[in-house]
């Protein structure tokens, strides 16, 4: 045992000179992904998406028609840009990409309601992007509804209703709404959470593969492994080691980017965030050292790796979710331990859920660290046959 | 006159020295292979089957029934018959409803209080409490939506029934509880798929992406090999600028001439998303950006001293460059510079125009801006492209002559 530290600390002093020569582990490991959180930060800054453009055709052209464009334009995400005279000027604007939705408020809008009658509102919204669709179509069907009510209440209370009785009449149910966990809607809450991990993976797999293949590229293996005593376990090791060490505090750079700059809640244990992003920085680089010793390429392992990795992001759920896949889709879901690590975060920093709830999804992080290390003795053969190194 | 015939043949035999060099270098290389042609394909296939179902239906959610009247029933019903939400369980208390919440069996609450029917056949207000989990986006738009428009429905329906129990005539009671019909019509994509939203967009990224990292794995594999030194011709100094640029952009430009047409004429039928674009003019538009991405592509590739530097630099802006193009997340939601700043990928362009083009139907003149800026790209790339090889040839050498 004393032996097999001494190899691990040997392969440690070896791997600290590799590090601090090579500005592109710097670059991999620190640069790069603080530069990558800091663009997430700003660009979920603004959290809210406000003043979207769109049109109204206002075929009435009354104080009433008048009025409700103004209340369209008053909620926060619709913006009336332009006021258009007929629906083929408004398809010209939405093909030009210059609206988002067309409201239509037919002639005799006025008329109707003053005797009485039904009328309506056409909203056109186009669907190309589902989130600003989202809440286009319902801040103005906000909008629209609280227009009807106020026209309904007039003429309750016209009819000798009081205001109290007039509200019972025309909403008999109220509901009290309770937006849980993300009470602001704020999309950085729940984006900026979700990106930053994903970049913190990319660099992770990718510094791990660099790290493992260059010693392929430059046939500089045997005398890895020599360093540490010829025992594939001491090599990886200390090969791996300073690469967590570094990536865990890179990864408490984003937690901290997270916390303060976005201002993403921590209802939840902290500590389990923290035994999770540290399973997650291991889960990625055992996978990494599993492809890396299948493939014994370089570059190869890196185009394997990296397609792996970004394919995470999609998989997760987060913003399509799981249960809405085709079955074997859900199946897929699984492979990847950013799945896993996306439920923990949300779990813990939005819903505040009692840690005991994550403790499978920490089991799962952790069977990806065990199983790829079953190709250990496939990395000691690639480590000695020449036959794998140089290959580019 | 001589000299320039003499240029002319020259520029044609590097060109063609170029082009079989570069062929040979794709094809026997399975990583560049991968990249350049095998991820668009394998990305466009694996994305679209993630999102094949395009929807999400049926939301599991808990009802917490105080009531358990026939009118509070007919409330859990009516939860249940709506596309999007289905009652999976009626938990006894709040406490019980969080457990299953915290355990991800329900996605939603809603909370009938005891006094519901008695208030609402009292000519009261009943109040119901809804709790939406916002942690998941979709999810909460679909309970959302559906238990606030259920709830209204309910309440429209009581508040009619009032009113003819009040001798109301139909057409009265009608105008009284609706004056305004509020209509909402999904233009484009009308049961909003997710699909149909994201995928062109991810596309076009994969088509500008694939061909940065592997422009720029053979931009490192001509300088790891020296090929800046090895094709020049013999009895010249060294290669000339123009040949290398025009020659790679070449090959690039047919690899993704057939990637495309599979994409976006085989691709897209399968999996059934819109095309509403007139054809040619998709093609025209098509190329343009293809020729800007290559452009961007070469230049970029000329910094590349290794081979896998391009994939280890390049990967992670895959994301952030979708971002920028403000489909997924709108452009209305971020800095304003940040998006200026965007303007510098073409793919912000292409996304934007494509979507117009080929889901909306728009016409060419009708994404001219887009179109201006991506030839304004690609001169602005492809100057940069010519300065960056002539750079590499002179490096090399440099390098030789040490």
């Amino acid at each position: 045992m004393p032996g097999f530290v001494h190899n691990v600390c040997a392969v440690l002093e070896r791997e600290w000179g590799r590090l601090t020569h090579q500005p592109m582990y710097f670059v991999l490991t620190v640069f790069l992904p603080v530069l990558s959180f800091a663009f997430f930060a700003l660009l979920f800054n603004k959290g809210a998406i406000r003043d979207v453009p769109i049109a109204i055709l206002d075929e009435d052209n009354t104080t009433l028609s008048r009025k409700i464009a103004q209340m369209i334009d008053d909620t926060p995400t619709a913006m009336v840009a332009y006021d258009i005279q007929d629906m083929t000027e408004g398809e010209r604007l939405m093909r030009e990409g210059k609206i988002m939705a067309i409201v239509q408020i037919p002639a005799f809008f006025e008329k109707s309601i003053l005797s009485n009658s039904q009328t309506h509102i056409e909203n056109y919204v186009s669907g190309t992007n589902i989130t600003v669709n989202g809440l286009l179509s319902k801040d103005i069907q906000t909008a629209a509804t609280t227009f009807s009510a106020g026209i309904q209440l007039q003429l309750l209370m016209k009819q000798g209703l009081t205001q109290h009785q007039a509200m019972a009449q025309l909403m008999p149910i109220r509901f009290d709404r309770h937006v849980l966990f993300n009470p602001l809607i704020n999309y950085g809450y729940y984006l900026s959470p979700s990106f930053m991990p994903m970049m913190l993976m990319i660099f992770t797999v990718m510094v791990t593969i660099f790290a493992i293949g260059t010693e392929f590229k430059r046939a500089t293996a045997r005398e890895w492994l020599r360093t540490g005593g010829d025992s594939v376990a001491a090599a990886l090791l200390g090969k791996l080691l300073p690469i967590t060490a570094i990536m865990f505090l890179v990864s408490l750079v984003m937690l901290l980017i997270n916390f303060k700059i976005v201002g993403t809640p921590l209802n939840g244990s902290l500590a389990v965030i923290l035994i999770g992003t540290l399973l997650f920085i291991l889960s990625y680089q055992s996978i990494s050292v599993l492809i890396v010793s299948l493939l014994a390429n370089l570059r190869l392992s890196l185009s394997i790796g990296g397609g792996y990795s970004v394919l995470a992001f999609t998989f997760s759920g987060l913003t399509f979710p799981i249960m809405a896949m085709w079955e074997p889709m859900q199946w897929v879901s699984r492979i990847f331990p950013f799945t896993f690590y996306t439920d923990i975060f949300v779990d813990q920093m939005l819903r505040g859920t009692p840690w005991v709830y994550s403790i499978t999804d920490l089991l799962c992080m952790t069977l990806f660290i065990i199983l790829p290390l079953l190709c250990l003795p496939r990395l000691k053969k690639v480590c000695t046959e020449e036959k794998f190194w140089g290959r580019l | 006159m001589n000299r320039f015939k003499k240029q002319i043949a020259s520029y044609w035999q590097q060109t063609g020295t170029v082009i079989r060099n570069e062929f040979r270098t794709i094809f026997t290389d399975g990583g560049v292979m991968l990249i350049l042609i095998f991820a668009l394909l394998i990305y466009a296939t694996v994305y679209s089957l993630a999102y094949g179902t395009q929807v999400l239906r049926n939301v599991p959610i808990g009802v917490v029934d105080e009531c358990r009247t026939p009118t509070s029933r007919s409330l859990v019903e009516a939860f249940n018959s709506g596309p999007n939400t289905y009652v999976a369980y009626e938990p006894g208390s709040m406490e019980e409803a969080r457990q299953l919440f915290y355990n991800r069996e329900i996605y939603g609450v809603v909370y009938i209080p005891s006094n519901y029917e008695r208030n609402l056949y009292g000519g009261e207000q009943a109040d119901v409490a809804i709790y939406c989990d916002a942690s998941y986006f979709l999810m909460y738009r679909q309970t959302f939506q559906e238990l606030v428009t259920t709830i209204g429905n309910t309440g429209a329906m009581v508040e009619f029934q009032r009113l003819i129990a009040k001798g109301a005539n139909l057409p009265q009671a009608q105008a009284t509880v609706q004056p305004v019909i509020y209509q909402s019509h999904n233009l484009f994509n009308p049961y909003l798929g997710y699909g149909t939203f994201v995928m062109p967009a991810i596309i076009m990224v994969i088509i500008q992406q694939t061909m940065l990292i592997g422009i720029g794995m053979i931009g490192g594999t001509w300088r790891e090999f020296g090929l800046y030194r090895k094709l020049c011709p013999p009895g010249r100094r060294q290669m000339s600028t123009l040949p290398i640029v025009l020659g790679r952009g070449l090959i690039y430009a047919i690899i993704y001439a057939v990637t495309c047409t599979y994409i976006f004429g085989l691709h897209y039928r399968l999996f059934h998303f819109p095309m509403n674009g007139a054809p040619w003019a998709v093609f025209i538009f098509i190329s343009i950006y293809v020729v800007a991405c290559i452009a961007m592509g070469i230049a970029v590739s000329t910094l590349f001293r290794y081979r896998e530097n391009s994939l280890l630099l390049l990967l992670w802006t895959s994301i952030p460059v979708l971002m920028l193009s403000g489909v997924s997340f709108p452009r209305e939601g971020f800095p304003e510079w940040l998006y200026a700043f965007g303007k510098i990928f073409p793919s912000s362009h292409g996304v934007n125009g494509f979507i117009r083009l080929q889901t909306m139907g728009a016409t060419l003149p009708e994404v001219f801006a887009e179109i201006k800026w991506l030839i304004v790209l690609t001169v602005v790339y492809g100057g940069l492209a010519c300065i960056g090889t002539h750079q590499a040839i002179r490096q090399e050498q440099r390098e030789r002559n040490r």
